[in-house]
């Protein structure tokens, strides 16, 4: 009966919806609104709510799955989606009553399964919304990871690792195996961490890099930190953090001359011929 | 069973194949420093690069090692240590300060030399 009712009254409710969405929306929801992807996409919510109710699963699941992707996508608020399919109930409640569907008999009957209908909607749409987000999410951790620590060869025994960013404790354990694997990779002499980028050194960050250049130290290679700037020197020294065992430079250009020094190089320029 | 030490010129070379369990460890501290008396050597290379694990007690019997050389008159060179180890051995909080170390059995011949040299 419900069902009915909304297969032919599809375009009223649908226009008593947008009515009602625009009156109580904020503005956050109005730019979705005003969005002229709005209609289709509602219509296809619609379409959604009827086949759930007509109950074929299949085609449901698979097209739930788009349409929250969707979403996701247009990056509709999700309270602004939960609250659509309230407002979608609550019209067609109305709307059954004002065409004298509901009666003293069944109305129990047919609140109970609109609200039994929006109710698996909405928690198997914010079950999409979230697993999409997680997705999202740990993409992003991926990607950011890879990111996170090169390790550059520059000169024969002479790498660099650059860092940028803020150091937490993941990050640090994934810069000391980056570090340690690329130096007997690579059989560097002379590591160089630049700390260029690295915005703040806390005793946490400086107690990271102090075990990295241990460390680097025990697979025989000699670590250097460059890039130390004015405030981080500072800061160390304000925090007592020893450094005394670590060789530091202020720019990665006198690190990388250091280096070749150790290393028994020299970069000299050519004979110009005249 | 014992760990071999090689002789080569004035300098002793030890290459620890499987992981030591603590009898082989205080075993070979023993062997190491009777030889060290017997051929008065000058420099040591212990090569670690076939070890992927090490404990607290492998690391301290090691440190020990290198300080009793150390007092008999032999440099110690320890080489090849794998990048886990090294991890596990910062963060058992053994720095192994004082000893020199390299990448392997080459570079550590050549620091060792340097070293004598001096």
């Amino acid at each position: 009966m419900t069902l009915n009712y909304i297969r032919s009254n599809r375009q009223a409710i649908f226009e008593e919806w947008v009515q009602r969405l625009k009156e109580q929306s904020d503005e956050t929801v109005s730019n979705v609104i005003l969005d002229q992807n709005f209609s289709t996409t509602s219509t296809e919510l619609i379409n959604l709510a009827i086949l759930k109710i007509s109950g074929s699963t299949e085609e449901y699941t698979t097209r739930l799955e788009d349409f929250s992707d969707k979403i996701v996508r247009l990056g509709w608020p999700l309270r602004f989606v939960v609250n659509t399919l309230d407002v979608f109930g609550d019209l067609v409640y109305e709307g059954m009553e004002k065409d004298g569907l509901v009666d003293s008999k069944n109305q129990v009957k047919v609140m109970h399964d609109i609200n039994h209908w929006m109710k698996a909607m909405i928690s198997e749409i914010i079950n999409d919304y979230t697993s999409t987000w997680e997705r999202t999410i740990s993409n992003q951790k991926m990607a950011l990871q890879e990111l996170s620590a090169p390790l550059i060869p520059v000169f024969d025994g002479i790498t660099v690792m650059p860092l940028v960013g803020t150091i937490d404790t993941d990050r640090a354990k994934q810069i000391m195996e980056n570090l340690l694997q690329g130096a007997v990779k690579h059989r560097s002499e002379v590591v160089l961490i630049d700390i260029t980028g690295v915005p703040v050194v806390d005793t946490m960050v400086a107690h990271h890099i102090i075990q990295a250049a241990g460390a680097v130290r025990l697979i025989g290679a000699t670590c250097m930190i460059v890039g130390i700037r004015s405030e981080i020197a500072q800061t160390i020294v304000s925090l007592g953090i020893d450094l005394s065992r670590v060789i530091t430079k202020n720019t990665l250009k006198s690190g990388v001359e250091a280096a070749l020094e150790i290393t028994n190089c020299k970069i000299v320029p050519l004979e110009v011929k005249k | 069973m014992r760990i071999p030490i090689l002789k080569l010129h004035d300098c002793l070379l030890i290459s620890i194949q499987w992981e030591l369990d603590d009898q082989t460890a205080l075993q070979f501290q023993e062997d190491l420093l009777q030889k060290i008396h017997d051929t008065s050597a000058n420099g040591v290379v212990i090569d670690l690069t076939s070890i992927d694990f090490i404990d607290s007690f492998i690391a301290k019997v090691l440190g020990d090692v290198i300080e009793m050389s150390k007092l008999m008159g032999a440099k110690v060179v320890i080489t090849g240590i794998q990048p886990a180890v090294a991890i596990t051995l910062i963060e058992l909080g053994i720095g192994l300060n004082n000893v020199l170390t390299a990448l392997d059995l080459e570079k550590g011949l050549e620091k060792l030399q340097q070293e004598l040299g001096e």
